[in-house]
């Protein structure tokens, strides 16, 4: 059963965590079953020269880290795309392609037009709270012919979260291109961090209020397995950030990948691969 | 009995049996568990207090001969590695437990061949001499066991030794999972069989003490066998009403010659709800944040658990394979406040002290746990002359002395 917006204030403001998830978890299986996808990625540094290693399994190349300039952004998508081959390439904040392309006083567009002639698939993310337009920021991205891997939220907003969350389905109306949304902050104040009340509810809110986008995504390197596999049982379907090295040095027991496919198991879902492209690539 | 039935037992507060908590814990959604859990939270407790005791967590050694295959901490008889805390090292410890508002020390260690009885007795009394109103939650029936073979005297002998020194209460570690056949497959049977373990509890809380059962579970051990202990835990709980709280945590895979992987979140979370339904006669449930982190910690109290157990200062056992979170008395209070409950203080009776030492009187943060003693700390204490060693090494050291 889908929220209303009569309850959701309600849901919201209760410490009630566990009727809330099961209306999350009801509202995820509708859409997904017990299907959980994840994705492995590979993580490479935004500076030209850097090292660049594409281990077999990735799902994903990802460019992270903030661009110097737009001709090193450039450079550097270059470089990447040479060594990841038909790997999906991913890279960057919008948030950070925005201002990079007004200090350079380029068009957003213009910027994104180029890294995507020199081998970007993706944009890796899109910070709503950072992004001055979001809206047309997003289409741009739409535009220049790239994708953007998943609206995530900077740091954690204050206010109504309702209504917060109410702002992301109105942009996700208006451009219709969001395939996946984090809604646990990418950054987290080392003095009060959020507890994992206020990280399930605001996960499980997301669920029943984006009712629109169809992806709520856990990010498994930031949250933490525990937490993530909690989320999994409380709206989320999708696991971001698992680590495409598979050498863990302790056995293949503990290699990311069985650790991410018993953690979705032992939660009760059924695991998929995915790779950057959203394509599934395996169970 | 199908899983409905299973439920409405529960729900109308009736007790089930091991086929029945099977069945609940194979075939119900985790959701369900965990409201299942939390309503029984809400009978035993229903002003929505969550508590918390802040005591310190110190190993008076890490020396052992048990050599368990899920313990990371201990070292052989003879390793540079091994310690010994003097007692004016403990007596700082304590200073430093007060001063943040402590009232006990959860005092445990290894079986270390070379401290005898006299040892500890000199150390609680000690001790009391010193802070006669602080407590102490010290010594696991193995080490009760070890000290029983050490000294030729029976258990109950002992109990009564250690409790005129000043012993105030007994730690439910060492309990593992109370199957012999899991204790053998963990090399832990020789330190205490299940059998022995219960009778040591059985005869503290005959002597009059209080003291609490825990349950590491994710090594070996199949779910009927995690059940058997909850059952075993249970039986002697309606004999003697000894136990104030049961505690679970999961195995901590890092540095151990087990290996292997840790138990899941969500495999917390129901075996903890699993722990409230089953244990119906346990008063006090406490959430594992050393082990789960703070964030399942707290998520915890929406699965049955009504204590945040210690603020804790200091741990080393869990820390050494691999687990280590930290939360001071505020990260406490902020986590169980923002889960809708009102924080207080107890004592390891579970008698309410008041509120937030902190909203009191200005106590300094504490971002990471403290260790048994700095690294590169390899003195040995001074007292250690006066008590008779029983290894070749520590003879040695003795004579070095």
């Amino acid at each position: 059963m889908m929220a209303t917006d009569i309850d959701l204030p309600g849901l919201a403001a209760s410490h009630d965590i566990i009727t809330l998830g099961m209306r999350a978890d009801d509202a995820r299986r509708h859409l997904h079953g017990a299907s959980t996808t994840f994705v492995r990625v590979a993580d490479v540094a935004a500076g030209p020269g850097g090292a660049i290693q594409v281990p077999p399994s990735a799902g994903e190349v990802r460019i992270v880290g903030v661009p110097a300039s737009r001709a090193a952004a450039v450079a550097r998508v270059g470089e990447v795309k040479a060594a990841a081959g038909g790997y999906p390439l991913s890279g960057f904040s919008l948030s950070d392609l925005e201002a990079l392309s007004a200090r350079e006083q380029v068009t957003l567009r213009a910027l994104l037009e180029e890294l995507c002639a020199a081998g970007l698939e993706l944009v890796a993310e899109a910070p709503f709270d950072q992004l001055g337009d979001p809206r047309r920021a997003i289409e741009e991205v739409n535009i220049a012919g790239l994708a953007l891997a998943r609206l995530t939220i900077g740091t954690l907003p204050e206010g109504d979260v309702v209504d917060g969350l109410k702002q992301i389905v109105a942009l996700q109306r208006d451009v219709a291109v969001l395939r996946s949304f984090a809604p646990l902050p990418r950054r987290v104040s080392p003095v009060l961090p959020s507890t994992g009340y206020d990280d399930v509810k605001r996960v499980a809110l997301a669920r029943l209020v984006v009712d629109n986008i169809p992806s709520i995504q856990v990010d498994w390197a930031l949250y933490g397995p525990k937490l993530a596999q909690v989320a999994l049982t409380m709206g989320a379907d999708d696991l971001d950030g698992v680590s495409a090295e598979d050498d863990a040095g302790e056995g293949r027991r503990r290699a990311p990948l069985e650790e991410i496919r018993r953690n979705i198991r032992a939660a009760g879902l059924e695991p998929i691969e995915r790779n950057g492209r959203y394509e599934l690539t395996g169970r | 009995m199908n899983l409905e039935q299973i439920v409405a037992t529960v729900r109308a507060g009736g007790r089930i049996d091991a086929g029945q908590a099977l069945r609940l814990y194979h075939e119900a959604p985790t959701a369900l568990l965990g409201r299942l859990a939390d309503g029984i939270r809400a009978r035993k407790h229903p002003d929505r207090v969550v508590t918390y005791i802040i005591d310190r967590n110190v190993n008076y050694t890490n020396v052992c001969v048990a050599r368990c295959a899920f313990c990371a901490f201990y070292r052989p008889v003879g390793s540079a590695e091994g310690y010994v805390l003097g007692f004016d090292e403990l007596y700082r410890k304590i200073d430093e437990t007060i001063a943040v508002g402590g009232v006990q020390l959860l005092l445990q260690g290894g079986h270390n061949p070379d401290l005898p009885l006299t040892w500890y007795e000199d150390l609680f009394r000690n001790i009391k001499a010193r802070y006669p109103s602080f407590k102490l939650h010290a010594l696991s029936p193995p080490e009760v066991i070890h000290l029983s073979r050490l000294s030729n005297l029976p258990v109950p002998a002992v109990l009564s030794r250690l409790i005129a020194a000043g012993m105030d209460s007994v730690p439910g570690g060492g309990a593992e999972i109370l199957v012999d056949r899991v204790r053998k497959l963990l090399h832990c049977h020789g330190k205490a069989s299940a059998d022995e373990w219960l009778d040591v509890m059985r005869h503290a809380h005959r002597a009059g003490l209080r003291t609490t059962a825990t349950m590491m579970y994710g090594t070996v051990e199949t779910d009927e066998e995690r059940i058997e202990h909850m059952l075993r835990l249970r039986e002697l709980q309606d004999d003697t009403a000894g136990f104030t709280a049961f505690i679970a945590w999961s195995y901590q895979p890092d540095h151990t010659e087990l290996a292997g992987n840790e138990a899941t979140g969500v495999d917390y979370l129901r075996t903890l709800a699993l722990s409230r339904i089953v244990l119906d006669n346990f008063d006090n449930v406490q959430a594992s944040w050393v082990t789960q982190g703070g964030k399942v910690g707290q998520l915890s109290l929406a699965y049955g658990a009504n204590d945040m157990g210690s603020v804790m200062i200091e741990e080393n056992v869990v820390r050494a394979a691999g687990a280590s979170y930290c939360m001071d008395e505020v990260e406490i209070v902020r986590n169980i406040e923002d889960a809708g409950f009102t924080a207080e203080r107890r004592n390891m009776h579970y008698e309410r002290l008041g509120g937030p030492i902190f909203r009191e009187r200005a106590v300094p943060r504490m971002r990471e746990l403290a260790t048994a003693r700095a690294d590169g700390d390899t003195s040995v204490p001074d007292e250690l002359k006066h008590y008779p060693a029983r290894s070749r090494q520590g003879k040695a050291l003795r004579v070095v002395q």
